[in-house]
């Protein structure tokens, strides 16, 4: 392998681990994020009243499959409400 | 259109008030608000006005004053007077019936089959019925208003319909938020996108639950700037010279304030007839005399107008009439 080669390679591994990094960070992020976003969509879930549950019946069935991963994550291997259908 | 025939300050001040677009009448329950509403929709009507008299209030006795059954529609009862009952229950099955359309619409069998579940569920749930009358009213409020000079909305008893009118402003705030987390998660979404170099990236502005969400916003912000418009929308506030309707009054005035709603009359109803004698009715109307002056002194800020129990209940268009010219006309100030 030529010195050439070599700087490729680490530059290139270099430039792959910091942006996976990145990628890692900012998707830690967005999963905070989504968690506060779905616990306020689903709030009754908890035990809270939500002002706006009625409203979000026009939104519930866009969440269905994003509903599934969020429950699994907070530790619910089933779904809480037996009408969500995922599991 | 014919101006009114008042001779005192409190008739012209009445005449402001048929000047206005949109009347919400409320007070304590058994004070009198549907027989007022009703009134002055009538007299607005007499003045040449297109008018709409609204039924909020689960009791219904608009029906039973005008001796004639309200419709779930608009239905003419008098010349230029129209009239209206919301059924909340009713209203919110169209509400629920409405999003599961929507879904099946959108969504295969199954999906929509399960999401139905879900939005029955949902539809069992506290303030639902509230909600949907809430929907019917801001309907009417944005949708209506061009087809009719004067809407009257007779609502339940005052605290029900003080959370009515304040609901916008908090499912409002909270659609707000919702939306902003919305948009953070998806330009998020989006730098992830962008960092693996992926070949679609998402524009926020295409997803569908922002999109819902933000259509809801902007529908109560418009019935909220309506509500708010102190110069064509107004709350009149009816009670009897008595203890608790004074105070519920003052709760009300209060509240109405806070969330920037005009109050534009105050209506004493059912004040003692001024022409009676014997020692029982000088005795009441002393009593009377010291609640008239803590309304004159507490409310005296908003106009008032003055209507005397009449000698028999306000049943028929009659009886309505002598209400009516009481209400709008006669500057009749007691004592």
């Amino acid at each position: 392998m030529s010195w050439e080669d070599l700087k490729q390679h680490v530059g290139e591994f270099l430039h792959g681990y910091f942006v996976s990094e990145y990628e890692r960070k900012l998707r830690e992020q967005f999963v905070d994020l989504n968690d506060l976003f779905m616990l306020q969509c689903f709030m009754e879930l908890v035990g809270l009243p939500n002002p706006a549950a009625i409203y979000l019946l026009d939104v519930y069935p866009f969440f269905l499959e994003e509903f599934h991963t969020w429950h699994r994550r907070m530790g619910m291997d089933r779904s809480p409400i037996g009408s969500m259908p995922c599991c | 259109m014919a101006p009114a025939h008042g001779d005192g300050s409190i008739a012209h001040r009445q005449h402001a008030l048929l000047l206005k677009r949109i009347l919400f009448f409320g007070g304590k329950g058994g004070v009198g608000k549907t027989t007022c509403a009703s009134a002055v929709a009538l007299a607005a009507s007499r003045e040449g006005k297109r008018v709409l008299l609204v039924s909020t209030d689960p009791a219904h006795s608009t029906s039973d004053i005008f001796q004639m059954p309200f419709a779930a529609e608009e239905q003419e009862i008098c010349p230029r007077l129209y009239g209206l009952e919301i059924d909340a229950q009713l209203e919110a099955r169209h509400y629920i019936d409405n999003a599961k359309a929507g879904i099946a619409r959108m969504f295969s069998h199954a999906v929509a089959k399960e999401a139905e579940r879900q939005i029955e569920l949902a539809s069992a749930m506290p303030g639902v019925e509230e909600v949907a009358l809430f929907d019917r009213i801001g309907d009417l409020i944005v949708n209506r208003f061009d087809a009719y000079d004067l809407l009257i909305f007779d609502t339940a008893p005052t605290g029900h319909t003080l959370r009515l009118l304040r609901m916008p402003e908090l499912v409002m705030t909270w659609m707000t938020a919702l939306s902003k987390r919305r948009r953070a998660l998806l330009s998020l979404n989006q730098e992830i996108d962008q960092v693996r170099l992926a070949p679609e990236a998402i524009n926020p502005e295409d997803d569908p639950i922002l999109r819902t969400l933000e259509a809801r916003r902007e529908k109560l912000e418009q019935v909220r700037a309506r509500l708010m418009q102190h110069n064509f929308t107004g709350f009149v506030l009816v009670l009897i010279p008595e203890r608790l309707p004074i105070e519920e009054t003052s709760r009300a005035v209060e509240v109405l304030r806070e969330s920037n709603v005009n109050v534009c009359g105050v209506v004493v109803n059912r004040l003692l007839p001024a022409d009676l004698d014997g020692e029982f009715y000088r005795s009441r109307r002393r009593q009377e005399q010291v609640y008239v002056d803590e309304i004159k002194e507490r409310f005296g800020s908003y106009p008032l107008s003055w209507v005397p129990q009449l000698p028999s209940d306000v049943y028929g268009l009659e009886s309505l009439e002598r209400v009516s010219s009481l209400l709008v006309r006669e500057s009749g100030s007691p004592k």
